[in-house]
């Protein structure tokens, strides 16, 4: 509209005209500038110079030294991990790789398993409690709990020279007597021993020995001594083409959780069903073994369903876990002794807990088998199969058959050795004793840490511990063992019978397609 | 001018001890949220969460016939042309010369668009939180920035994790493929997805049977971003165009139209 009102042309500045004016200008430098591409592209961050957070300059809580840690399976029966605690040390690698020769020696892709042989070596290295036993104490407490339950407990000849570290006594003290009075106070409706067991071991093992010398049995020689589950898986996943070497016995817990459910239920007049079978064991790996399958030989005698030989392994911490948690004065205690009919032990029973001890026990027994005399005072103390030595060998003139050469070893990576030596066909051994943990039983994956990582120190003191009560049993022998002479008597006839055969012995699997091992160590 | 570094995850040498999700935590200062021993897995939460910025993730595929466990660290795959940062107007996501994809919370203002951008779905958000944040692996910049590996992979004790110059990575990976053939499958992820990742992958299994995304573009997301956008100048400039031309005749239109009213003849009736 024209403007002619006002008398004059010329456009005036108001307020409206300004700010369109404004407005128009910015819009065409803000246009121009992103079009172009030079605005908002400048050289800094947004936020300016440091825009990063404090949060992502600084180490966190990670340690200077870091080094990884072994796989562990969430569905590994004998040991856990709690996330929380590991500091990423290695020590548990270095444990796993160098001492049992387990990590690195099977190579990679992993195929559908977590390669583990569940020593639990690892538990004992984890310098923060990272890595413990799987806790099946609930398990015990409520079948201890359950009335209608006969629940019976062994104890491995291991823990009764360790128990007592775990409340405060030094390491070798010899507890036997206030373990059994503190297991009666937790309610067990019996305590026996598994030193019971392995001198039944003694017996069946020595018998299988003696038959494979002398040729009855068509199976190879030497003959791997298969008392350490830890020791049997670790054959099966990397020598399975040794497992005919391997001694069909079980070990002493197996046999004796067979025969709690088969000969102590009919003696005593129980309904299998109702036992409740625990076991105290120095040792992780127990807990797999007694979830193996075939491990149900009551369900096969008995022809029921759903019997298993063993049904709780405790480890010795978990053993001690209980006896605080129901507040027992455990070094106070009185000595007791074992229930009867599977209770009794002799000093070959008791040896077995540390490295050479059950060749020594069975070196015992053998002469004796053999020559039908007992032996003479060197089979009595047997030297060069005890101590530390990671690979030890003894000769032993027996009549009749002539020198018996033995090796011990103990410690998976010194068993590699051995094995190595036996697969090339260099072995010039009768019998050979493998222990998967150093030192023994005694210095198991479920005893208790005193010393973290190991020492020897414990070690040989604990040993030490079980040579002297050796030393003071009247009774030496296995086949001395006046309950193991009555159950031959009573149940199974003789060793090796058709009975024992069933009940006592086993057969062992190749786990070769678990892994693609690898004889040295990948770098 | 830092070079781009990158990572190689090698699959068939994982061996799912997790070291690498504890060192992602404890490096972070992230809360642990697993208790007494139980891993995120046996609780059924193995997935990305905002405190856990790695996870490893276990598979059962299916192998020559046979069924086998093939473990994938699953963590941000650091694109070297991120989607999220591009999709982030405040900033708050960017890439850093060195390679990592780094997130500051400080600049959020937790629109989530980045979530929406990520192709490979990895971002976390703090749902719970009356600040939240979004999340992800921060590929521990500042040791990257000073030639370390990242804490995941300086923990891994069978060297699964590789880290190097980025370039370096990708001949790696092809290096290990062709000395391995029978073994390896012959495809490296992260090499072209979403136009390179810095996060590469090898495996013995076919990618999609480990629960990897397959169908990411070649093309880096934000290219797609400018086949829309470069319209918008000519749209904008044509529009304007158009409205001025249309306000221009209207004008005209209604000057004319005034004075043909003022000046016509007056009716002679």
């Amino acid at each position: 509209m024209k403007d002619s009102l006002c008398g004059t042309d010329k456009k005036e500045m108001t307020r409206r005209t300004f700010l369109k004016m404004a407005a128009g200008s910015g819009l065409l430098v803000g246009l121009a500038g992103a079009l172009s591409g030079c605005a908002g592209q400048g050289g800094e961050h947004a936020g300016g110079e440091g825009w990063l957070p404090y949060q992502y300059n600084v180490a966190g809580n990670l340690p200077a030294q870091v080094r990884g840690r072994i796989p562990i399976d969430a569905d590994n029966p004998s040991i856990v991990r709690d996330d929380q605690k590991c500091i990423l040390c290695g020590q548990c690698l270095e444990t796993c790789q160098n001492i049992q020769s387990v990590h690195g020696y099977y190579d990679l892709p992993v195929i559908d398993e977590t390669i583990c042989v569940h020593c639990g070596q690892c538990s004992m290295a984890c310098p923060s409690g990272a890595i413990s036993e799987r806790d099946d104490t609930q398990k015990v407490f409520d079948a201890l709990a359950d009335k209608s339950k006969y629940v019976l407990v062994q104890t491995a000849p291991a823990t009764r020279v360790a128990l007592g570290e775990e409340f405060g006594l030094p390491p070798g003290t010899w507890v036997e007597g206030r373990q059994v009075a503190a297991l009666k106070k937790l309610g067990f409706d019996a305590v026996l021993d598994t030193n019971f067991t392995a001198d039944l071991t003694i017996m069946e093992e020595g018998t299988e020995l003696i038959k494979r010398i002398k040729g009855e049995v068509k199976k190879p020689l030497p003959q791997f001594t298969s008392c350490s589950p830890g020791w049997i898986k670790f054959c099966e996943y990397f020598y399975p083409e040794l497992l005919p070497n391997m001694s069909s016995c079980k070990s002493p817990q197996q046999m004796f959780g067979a025969l709690a459910k088969t000969y102590y239920a009919k003696v005593k007049g129980i309904d299998p069903a109702s036992i409740v079978s625990v076991s105290v064991m120095p040792c992780t790996a127990k807990k797999f073994e007694a979830q193996r399958p075939e491990m149900n030989d009551s369900a096969e005698y008995w022809k029921r369903e759903g019997l298993r030989d063993v049904d709780v392994v405790l480890t010795t911490r978990e053993l001690a876990r209980m006896i605080k948690q129901k507040k027992i004065d455990f070094a106070a205690l009185p000595e007791e002794k074992y229930d009867s009919l599977m209770g009794e032990e002799t000093g070959a029973a008791i040896i077995f807990g540390a490295t050479g001890g059950v060749m020594e026990a069975a070196a015992r027994s053998a002469y004796f088998l053999i020559t039908g005399n007992q032996p003479p005072p060197l089979f009595l103390n047997l030297t060069p199969v005890r101590g530390l030595t990671g690979v030890k060998e003894a000769a032993a003139e027996i009549p009749g058959v002539g020198t018996l050469r033995v090796a011990v070893c103990h410690g998976l990576a010194n068993g590699r050795k051995v094995l190595d030596i036996v697969r090339a066909g260099n072995a010039p051994w009768h019998f050979i004793e493998f222990m998967a943990c150093p030192g023994g039983c005694i210095a198991g994956g479920g005893q208790p840490r005193t010393a973290v990582p190991p020492t020897d120190a414990v070690r040989e003191q604990r040993i030490a511990a079980i040579y002297k009560a050796d030393a003071s049993r009247p009774k030496r022998m296995s086949h001395d063992n006046a309950e193991v002479a009555a159950l031959y008597k009573d149940f199974l006839q003789h060793p090796m019978s058709e009975l024992s055969e069933e009940l006592l012995h086993t057969e062992y699997h190749s786990r070769a397609e678990k892994l693609k091992r690898l004889f040295a160590l990948v770098g | 001018m830092a070079s781009a570094k990158g990572v190689l995850v090698d699959i068939t040498r994982c061996i799912d001890c997790e070291s690498c999700v504890v060192a992602c935590r404890l490096y972070n200062g992230l809360d642990a949220d697993t208790k007494g021993g139980a891993k995120p897995r046996q609780t059924g939460k193995n997935e990305l969460a905002p405190n856990r910025w790695t996870v490893v993730r276990d598979n059962h595929v299916q192998k020559d016939g046979k069924t086998v466990r093939r473990f994938v660290k699953q963590q941000c795959f650091h694109c070297v042309e991120p989607a999220c940062a591009s999709a982030c107007f405040a900033r708050a996501i960017q890439k850093t010369p060195e390679g990592p994809v780094v997130y500051n919370e400080k600049l959020c203002v937790g629109c989530r668009y980045c979530m929406i951008a990520c192709p490979f779905g990895i971002l976390r958000f703090e749902w719970d939180k009356p600040f939240p944040r979004v999340l992800k692996c921060q590929m521990c910049l500042s040791r990257v920035a000073d030639n370390q590996m990242p804490a995941c992979a300086s923990v891994c004790p069978t060297r699964a994790i590789v880290f190097g110059e980025r370039e370096q990575i990708v001949q790696e990976a092809n290096k290990r493929i062709a000395a391995k053939p029978g073994l390896y499958i012959n495809q490296v992820y992260g090499a072209k997805e979403a136009g390179g990742t810095s996060w590469l992958y090898i495996s013995d299994v076919p990618f999609e049977q480990l629960g990897f995304k397959t169908n990411v573009p070649e093309k880096p997301i934000p290219e797609y971003t400018w086949q829309v956008l470069k319209w918008t100048p000519g749209i904008f400039i044509g529009w304007g165009a158009l409205l001025t031309g249309m306000y221009w005749y209207n004008k005209r239109r209604a000057t004319v139209h005034n004075e043909e009213e003022l000046y016509a003849p007056v009716d002679k009736k």
